[in-house]
C-alpha cells in the first residue's frame, strides 16, 4: 500500500528522530517567562546552537534568533529532501515549493525597491528546492523579466507570458505572487496521487489549508470593501469544503461577520465562531482561529502510518510552526507584551 | 507725532481732523478683526484639540498592529511587504482665507491603496501585516489633517498678536497723540486768531490818533 515508490521508512526513521528534539507545550511556558536573552540562549540549547553562531557575526539580538531558526529550518528541511527518493521526494519538494515563492517574491520585492544583493540576501530563506547557490544567481540578475525567466527555468515550471504582461502594465508584483501562490496548490494536489490512504490524507489536508487559505482572502477582501466577482479572482481551486459555489456564497456577503455566520456548516467554523466581534474592523482573531484548526488537522493524523509520507509532512509542518512559536514569543517578550496576549497568539 | 513738530495751520488741523477719524475707524475695525480672530482661534483650537487626541490613538493603534505583525509574521515578513508597496501618498497644498489671512489647506490624496493594488499578494500576505498597513494609513491621513490645523492654529496666533499690537498701537499711542497734535494746533490758531485781533485794534487806537 506504500513504501513502494520511494524511501518512506528511512525518511520517516529520520524524522521521527528529529521530531522527538522539537519543542512542546511546556517549553514555550517556560519561555514566556523569559527575557528575550535568556529565550535566545535557550533555543540555542535546544538545537539551534550551529546557526546562531554561524550567523552571530553579521547578526545581533532577536534578528539574530528569526533568521537563526530559519536558517535552522531551512538546513533539516533540505536534508529531508535530499534523503527523500521517488515519489516521497515529488511530493516533499512539492510541498517545499513555497519556500522557492517566498524566495522569490523576496527577490523580486527587493529588486523593485531597490536593495543591494546583501540586503536581499539576508532576508531569504532557502527551505526549498533552490539551494543558496540557485537564489545567489537570481539576485544578481538585473531586470525582473531575467529572474522570472531563470526561476522558471530552475522550477521547470513557466510563468505564462500574460501574468508577466499583467505585472509589467500595472507595476504590481501582486500579480506574480498571487500567480505563485494558486500555482502552488495546483502542483500540489496534482502531485500527491491519491492512490494509498496517506497520500489521500495529505491531500485533504492540503484541500483544507486551501480552504483557510481562500477563507482568510476573502475576509481580507472584505475588509477592504472587496466583494463578489472581483474577489473570486484570487480564490484558490482545489478546497475541501470552499468549492467555487461556497466561495462565490462567501464571497457576495456583505460583512465579515456574514461570511463567518455563512461558513456555518464548515469544519473550521468552531474555531473562529466566538473570534467575531461586530464592532472591531479585524480579522486577527479569525486568522488565529483558522491557524489553531490548521494545525489542529495535522495533529489528527501525526500518528497514523507510521511508514509513509505522512510522518515527514507532520514534521514539516510542526517544524514551521515551531520557528513561528519561537519567534512570536522572542518578539513578544522584547515588544513588552502581555504574556497572556504572546499566548493567544501562539499556535501549540 | 508729537504736537510740537506739526505747522500750526488750518489746513494742518484739518488734516489732523481727517487722520483722528481714520484711525479711530481702522482701531473699532482692528478691535473687531481681533475680536473674531480670537473666536476663530478658540474654533480651531477645539478641532486641533480633538485631532491630538485622534493622531495620538491612531498612533496607538498602529503601533500596536505593526508590534502583532512583527510578532505573528516576523521582521522578515513585515520588511518584505513593506519593500514591495509602489504607491506613494500624495499631498496637495491649498491655501484658504480666514478673515483677510491666508491658511494652508492640506488635502492628502492616494493614502489609502485597495489590498489589491498595494503592490503585494493578496493570497499569501498575512491579514496581521494588512491590518497594519491599514492602521498607518489611517494614522498618516489623520497626521495630514492634523498639519493643516496645526499651522492654521499657529498662524491666527501670530495674526492675532500682530492685530493686538496695533490696536494698542492706535489706541494708546497714534490716536493720543493726533488728537494731541489737534489740541495743539487748535491752541496755536486761536492764540495767533488772539494776537491778530490785538494787532488789528492796537493798529485801529493808533489810525485813531493819528487822526
Amino acid at each position: 500500500m506504500f513504501g513502494r515508490k520511494g524511501n518512506y521508512a528511512y525518511a520517516a526513521a529520520r524524522v521521527k528522530a528529529k521530531k522527538a528534539h522539537l519543542l512542546g507545550e511546556e517549553d514555550y511556558s517556560k519561555m514566556l517567562m523569559m527575557t528575550p536573552q535568556e529565550i535566545s540562549r535557550y533555543i540555542s540549547e535546544a538545537g539551534y546552537a550551529k546557526e546562531m553562531a554561524d550567523l552571530a557575526n553579521r547578526e545581533s539580538g532577536l534578528n539574530l534568533l528569526e533568521r537563526a531558526t530559519y536558517a535552522n529550518m531551512a538546513n533539516i528541511f533540505g536534508s529531508i529532501l535530499l534523503a527523500s527518493t521517488g515519489d516521497l521526494r515529488d511530493m516533499v519538494s512539492a510541498y517545499l515549493t513555497k519556500w522557492d515563492n517566498w524566495n522569490l517574491k523576496v527577490i523580486l520585492r527587493g529588486k523593485s525597491y531597490g536593495l543591494d544583493a546583501d540586503g536581499i540576501r539576508e532576508d531569504l530563506v532557502p527551505a526549498g528546492s533552490l539551494g543558496a547557490e540557485s537564489l545567489d544567481k537570481l539576485i544578481s540578475m538585473e531586470s525582473e523579466e531575467d529572474i522570472l525567466a531563470a526561476f522558471s527555468k530552475m522550477t521547470h515550471s513557466a510563468i505564462p507570458q500574460e501574468v508577466v504582461s499583467a505585472y509589467k502594465a500595472k507595476s504590481n508584483l501582486a500579480e506574480i505572487e498571487d500567480f505563485l501562490d494558486r500555482r502552488y496548490y495546483e502542483h500540489l494536489l496534482d502531485v500527491i496521487r491519491p492512490v494509498d490512504r496517506p497520500s489521500f490524507i495529505f491531500r485533504d489536508y492540503v484541500s483544507k489549508e486551501i480552504d483557510v487559505r481562500n477563507f482568510e482572502t476573502i475576509l481580507k477582501l472584505k475588509l477592504d470593501g472587496v466583494r463578489g466577482e472581483q474577489a473570486m479572482k484570487y480564490i484558490i481551486p482545489g478546497g475541501k469544503q470552499i468549492d467555487a459555489k461556497a466561495a462565490a456564497q462567501l464571497a457576495a456577503t456583505e460583512t465579515v461577520a456574514e461570511a463567518v455566520a455563512e461558513a456555518s456548516q464548515m469544519g473550521f467554523y468552531e474555531d473562529i465562531k466566538d473570534a467575531i466581534d461586530p464592532q472591531a474592523a479585524s480579522i486577527r482573531k479569525v486568522v488565529s482561529g483558522m491557524k489553531r484548526y490548521e494545525m489542529m488537522q495535522s495533529k489528527k493524523f501525526s500518528h497514523l502510518y507510521p511508514l509513509s509520507v505522512i510522518p515527514v509532512l507532520d514534521y514539516m509542518i510542526h517544524k514551521e510552526n515551531e520557528v513561528n512559536n519561537i519567534r512570536t514569543v522572542a518578539r513578544g517578550a522584547e515588544s513588552g507584551l502581555d504574556r497572556e496576549v504572546i499566548k493567544g497568539l501562539l499556535v501549540i | 507725532m508729537s504736537g510740537k513738530e506739526v505747522t500750526p495751520t488750518r489746513s494742518v488741523l484739518l488734516d489732523l481732523k481727517k487722520k483722528i477719524k481714520l484711525s479711530q475707524s481702522g482701531y473699532k475695525i482692528m478691535k473687531m478683526k481681533r475680536d473674531g480672530l480670537i473666536i476663530e482661534f478658540f474654533e480651531v483650537m477645539e478641532k486641533a484639540r480633538k485631532m491630538r487626541a485622534g493622531v495620538s490613538s491612531d498612533y496607538e493603534a498602529a503601533m500596536e498592529k505593526i508590534t502583532i505583525a512583527r510578532v505573528v509574521e516576523g521582521e522578515i515578513a513585515v520588511k518584505s511587504a513593506a519593500y514591495a508597496i509602489k504607491s506613494e501618498p500624495q499631498v496637495k497644498l491649498g491655501s484658504k482665507s480666514i478673515m483677510g489671512m491666508m491658511v494652508p489647506k492640506v488635502e492628502a490624496t492616494a493614502i489609502h491603496t485597495s489590498l489589491v493594488d498595494k503592490g503585494y499578494g493578496v493570497i499569501s500576505t498575512s491579514a496581521y501585516i494588512e491590518e497594519a498597513a491599514a492602521a498607518f494609513e489611517k494614522l498618516l491621513d489623520t497626521l495630514v489633517r492634523a498639519a493643516e490645523i496645526e499651522t492654521t492654529m499657529k498662524k491666527l496666533l501670530d495674526e492675532i498678536e500682530k492685530t493686538k499690537r496695533r490696536v494698542n498701537a492706535l489706541e494708546f499711542k497714534i490716536i493720543p497723540e493726533l488728537k494731541e497734535s489737534e489740541r495743539f494746533v487748535k491752541f496755536r490758531l486761536e492764540e495767533m486768531e488772539r494776537e491778530n485781533t490785538t494787532r488789528l485794534k492796537h493798529l485801529k487806537r493808533k489810525g485813531e490818533a493819528a487822526e
